[in-house]
């Protein structure tokens, strides 16, 4: 049966499961291809994590990198975003492990993280998404990196909870404990009153 | 009086699942008549859900691109040969 008018059928060479045998096989342009559809997301996934354009930058060339060596023992076992984000999760922990280590604290942009505009915009009310905005980019960034990836994955992200706590590589039960600390921890830090004031 | 005390910490814990509505029937029913006359858990609610709401809207990033360079190192090993010969 021919295709519906304005519909195109998908090259077959180029579904999924087509590009990851042609990668798996050495195909470079095939991984880059499978790869590419997830790379906006995954550089914004880095961004958050890591809070610095240039360090997520680099992490993301490194993402790419261990994801075309071990792309050979791939077995689908989940799917090729949950898999490339695990790798991507596990170098950015890396990255801020590093990074603590080091002597001297870089502030990380928490002016990158912005809170929509309220529906009335109105300028007072603006005015403290601004703040909350600043106050929750700070407090996001001094968390431990395995509760920020927690808030991160689920709550900026929007994954599931089951997807994210498949990336992460825990149980559902551990992740959502870890959302729940990573929660409290942003809560005191930011306070009742001024979530409850800016949340209406 | 430590029935109180236990359901005041039970619904403390359990704040971010509630808000989610991740608690089962009765778990929700236990921390309902406990936050009506908490004024502390009734604000955590209010707070926990307000932060949730913040922190799912901080999408300024939406619109941002992956580096153009995200592939370089892939392609400098890829000269190297087939994926599954290299180890991570």
């Amino acid at each position: 049966m021919p295709p519906l008018a304005g519909k195109r059928a998908p090259d077959p060479a180029d579904t999924e499961a087509s590009l990851l045998a042609r990668a798996q096989a050495g195909d470079v342009r095939a991984f880059e291809r499978l790869s590419s559809a997830y790379a906006d997301r995954l550089f914004m996934l880095l961004l958050r994590l890591l809070g610095d354009r240039g360090e997520a930058e680099d992490v993301a060339q490194e993402v790419m990198l261990r994801a075309w060596q071990g792309i050979g023992r791939f077995r689908g076992q989940s799917s090729y975003f949950t898999w490339l984000y695990r790798i991507a999760v596990n170098e950015a922990n890396r990255a801020l492990e590093k990074k603590a280590r080091r002597p001297a604290g870089v502030s990380i942009g928490a002016h990158e993280l912005q809170l929509p505009a309220s529906p009335a915009h109105d300028p007072s009310r603006q005015a403290e998404n601004s703040e909350l905005r600043r106050d929750l980019g700070q407090a996001l960034t001094q968390l431990p990196p395995v509760l920020r990836t927690a808030i991160v994955l689920r709550d900026v992200e929007g994954l599931s909870t089951q997807e994210a706590a498949e990336i992460v590589g825990v149980g559902q039960a551990a992740f959502k404990s870890r959302l729940h600390q990573a929660r409290l921890r942003v809560r005191a830090a930011i306070g009742d009153e001024a979530l409850i004031i800016a949340g209406g | 009086m430590s029935g109180r005390t236990d359901d005041h910490q039970w619904s403390q814990q359990h704040l971010s699942h509630y808000v989610e509505g991740e608690l089962r029937p009765r778990a929700r029913r236990r921390l309902d008549r406990h936050a009506w006359d908490c004024a502390d858990c009734g604000r955590g609610i209010r707070a926990m859900r307000a932060l949730v709401y913040a922190v799912q809207g901080l999408d300024g990033l939406a619109g941002v691109r992956a580096p153009a360079t995200i592939f370089d190192r892939v392609r400098l090993a890829g000269a190297g040969g087939s994926p599954s010969s290299q180890n991570i």
